[in-house]
């Protein structure tokens, strides 16, 4: 805090007749942001117009707020919440884990088949990921496309979201059935970076849509057909997973201008 | 107290706010926007057309969210094209979109506060901004209320509270006059006009008489193309008592559209 | 009397409680008066920004106690007075009213304030003290009251390049004579 200035300063300050420099008035200024004290020697100083005029503003003042509501109460951690609870994405976070739940059925009653955890473990996140940032789904997308904070932040803050439910999920239903949590989580996040880098060329969407086809099409089926695990999901190949997931991962980052323009590609 | 930064003082280099060149935008297969040129400062903008002009287009690619397909387009002396550095322009950019979609559970000012913080305005900043926008509006007595309890009126004035609460030196508004009271019409023109006195606004309407009453400066598309740009008055002008509409201005629109029509060989 | 008991009147304004606010409307009103007569010489103009602020004041305070972590509640009852004196300035700049700016005060300090040494750093008062007074009236708006260029231009009814030029030299007269 600045020095206090006198009180005859103070008083020609509070008093607009008086005459006081720009200057003067200028470091007044600047200490009374800080002290109440002299704030209130300003108060002591106003002249019997400027409390007439204070005093009608008060009335005035009055009026208004009878005529109005009371202060209304904000809820706690509001904005917090509406950044993180995505209600739409409920819907597709719900159908996944009841997929999982429903695998977790098949194989105790089907031993015969090979792991389905951890055959639908890549696939899990991606109904999730392809609507959190899409057109049809999110009520008030136009409005958010076109703000600054749209973008890789966004997309990746959502997909939080979706991971934060699948990843539970996948971890019950592979210690239900006996499956290592490396071989269920590591592709499940492969698959997540991958989408989200090929989403950055093509548009989410269409990404999830493309990865989740291809790999049904090349290795649930076959495996289901075949009843053997498939190499790619061998208990050795964890570390390849990891690595895959990282490379995607910083391929998506190096090029966050990709997704400013997602919205043209939904 | 606060720091002025050299880039706030460096002197305006562009002349104008929106400036589009050639413009083309795809709305899905069909070339909405063929080869438009358009510039426009301060003031406020009219924008009219037939159904089908292209209008609503040519708003979603002025606010960012279509990718032009080809032209050159630039906002508040940046270009628009694809490579990033689209956050400084989104930041002094605000948009109402004709289907305007929202969270049913947020209330107005929950609302307005997330699109203003979706909107990179500083923490500190967002309260004060949202009271200000939710008053500016006359929303003030429903700020508390949720979004799904609103009227469609009221509806489209928190969407226009969302569109200023960052006092953009754009300003997109897409029919925000839908569904408004003639009462609340009025206050409306008269936030137009204010705002209009150092931002550029750009209102689009099927109502002639909106444009005319506040609006500074009218811009006529019909398939795509500029047609017209002129002040209401010179749009007066142009008709004459031959042509059909109820008022001078109708009679002006219908005259350009005529003559347009004439002119491509239709 | 502390700081510290302002921005508790707030966070008891914001549960409802009358009282707080009446005081608090007390403690600060005859400072916002006095800085706003400063900048708008019409009393008019003044009373309508003063009672928009406290009813704004009553209706948010629940939002700004919660954000209060960083600034003063004196702090943020400035900026939302400034930003409705702008307001004010824009509608009668639109209805071709001239902005009411009051006319520029003496430049030269009486003697007896030249004793007050060290309240903004002499070196920054002499500098002040040498710009042109438009520039000094530019320089006050956007540091010391918080606005932007285009608030700046509507508050002082100047175009925006007139604004950004005068800060431009101000500041480098500023940095000149501070070096």
């Amino acid at each position: 805090m600045t020095a206090h200035p006198s009180p005859a300063v103070i008083a020609r300050y509070a008093d607009r007749a008086a005459n006081l420099d720009e200057v003067t008035a200028w470091s007044v200024e600047v200490h009374l942001e800080d002290c109440a004290d002299c704030r209130a020697l300003v108060a002591d100083s106003t002249t019997d117009d400027s409390r007439a005029l204070l005093a009608r503003i008060g009335t005035a003042l009055d009026d208004d707020i009878a005529a109005g509501p009371a202060p209304a109460r904000r809820r706690r951690w509001s904005a917090a919440r509406h950044r993180w609870l995505v209600w739409h994405l409920v819907p597709w976070t719900t159908m996944t884990v009841a997929v999982l739940v429903c695998a977790v059925l098949l194989e105790a009653l089907q031993p015969s088949l090979p792991s389905l955890v951890a055959l639908l473990a890549p696939v899990a996140p991606l109904p999730g990921v392809a609507i959190a940032w899409s057109r049809r789904h999110d009520p008030a997308w136009e409005l958010i496309a076109g703000t600054p904070a749209a973008g890789l932040a966004m997309l990746l803050r959502r997909t939080a979201v979706v991971l934060a439910v699948v990843v539970p999920a996948l971890a019950v239903a592979s210690s239900r059935t006996g499956v290592s949590l490396a071989s269920t989580l590591l592709p499940c996040l492969a698959f997540t970076a991958a989408t989200i880098a090929l989403g950055g060329l093509v548009g989410v969407h269409r990404a999830a849509l493309a990865l989740g086809a291809a790999w049904s099409l090349a290795v649930i089926v076959p495996a289901v057909l075949t009843a053997e695990l498939p190499v790619l999901l061998q208990p050795g190949s964890s570390l390849g997973w990891a690595l895959l997931t990282l490379a995607l991962g910083g391929l998506a980052a190096a090029r966050p201008d990709n997704f400013r323009r997602l919205s043209s590609l939904n | 107290m606060r720091t002025v930064s050299a880039a706030e003082t460096a002197p305006t280099t562009y002349p104008w706010a929106v400036h589009a060149e050639g413009l083309r935008v795809r709305a899905g297969r069909h070339l909405a926007v063929d080869g438009l040129d358009l510039a426009l400062h301060t003031g406020v903008h009219g924008l009219l057309g037939p159904n089908g002009a292209g209008k609503t287009t040519l708003m979603r690619a002025l606010a960012t969210v279509l990718k032009p397909a080809g032209g050159r387009l630039t906002l508040l002396g940046e270009p628009v094209d694809g490579r990033g550095g689209l956050g400084r322009i989104r930041r002094g950019l605000g948009y109402l979109p004709q289907q305007f979609g929202f969270y049913p559970r947020f209330t107005v000012r929950e609302f307005v506060e997330y699109m203003a913080w979706l909107k990179q305005m500083p923490k500190t900043v967002i309260p004060g901004a949202t009271q200000r926008a939710i008053e500016r509006v006359g929303l003030a007595d429903k700020a508390g209320a949720r979004m799904k309890t609103l009227s469609g009126g009221m509806l489209r004035r928190a969407g226009i509270a969302q569109a200023i609460v960052n006092d953009p030196a754009v300003l997109l508004l897409d029919e925000p006059t839908v569904g408004l009271d003639p009462e609340q019409r009025m206050d409306f023109r008269e936030l137009l006009r204010d705002i209009g006195v150092d931002s550029c606004v750009l209102v689009s309407t099927h109502l002639v008489e909106d444009v005319v009453a506040a609006c500074t400066d009218v811009v006529l598309i019909s398939e795509g193309r500029l047609v017209y740009q002129g002040t209401p008055d010179d749009l007066v002008r142009q008709g004459g008592e031959g042509y059909p509409g109820d008022s001078p201005a109708e009679r002006g629109y219908s005259a350009l559209l005529r003559r347009h029509r004439t002119e491509a060989g239709r | 009397m502390s700081a510290a008991d302002e921005e508790e009147l707030v966070r008891r304004t914001a549960a409802g409680d009358r009282r707080a606010f009446d005081e608090l409307y007390r403690r600060t009103s005859p400072w916002l008066l006095a800085r706003l007569r400063r900048r708008c010489a019409d009393d008019d103009v003044v009373a309508d920004v003063m009672q928009e602020t406290y009813l704004a004041v009553w209706r948010a305070a629940d939002s700004f106690a919660g954000s209060a972590a960083s600034g003063s509640a004196v702090g943020w009852l400035w900026t939302i007075a400034a930003h409705r004196l702008v307001d004010a300035f824009r509608r009668r700049a639109r209805q071709n009213q001239m902005p009411a700016v009051p006319p520029a005060e003496t430049v030269a300090p009486a003697a007896e304030d030249e004793v007050m040494a060290g309240r903004v750093g002499q070196e920054l008062e002499q500098a002040l003290l040498e710009l042109p007074p438009e520039a000094r009236q530019v320089l006050r708006a956007m540091v010391l009251d918080g606005l932007s260029v285009r608030e700046t231009s509507l508050l002082l009814g100047l175009p925006e390049n007139t604004v950004k030029s005068r800060a431009r030299r101000a500041r480098l007269a500023l940095r000149e004579a501070l070096s």
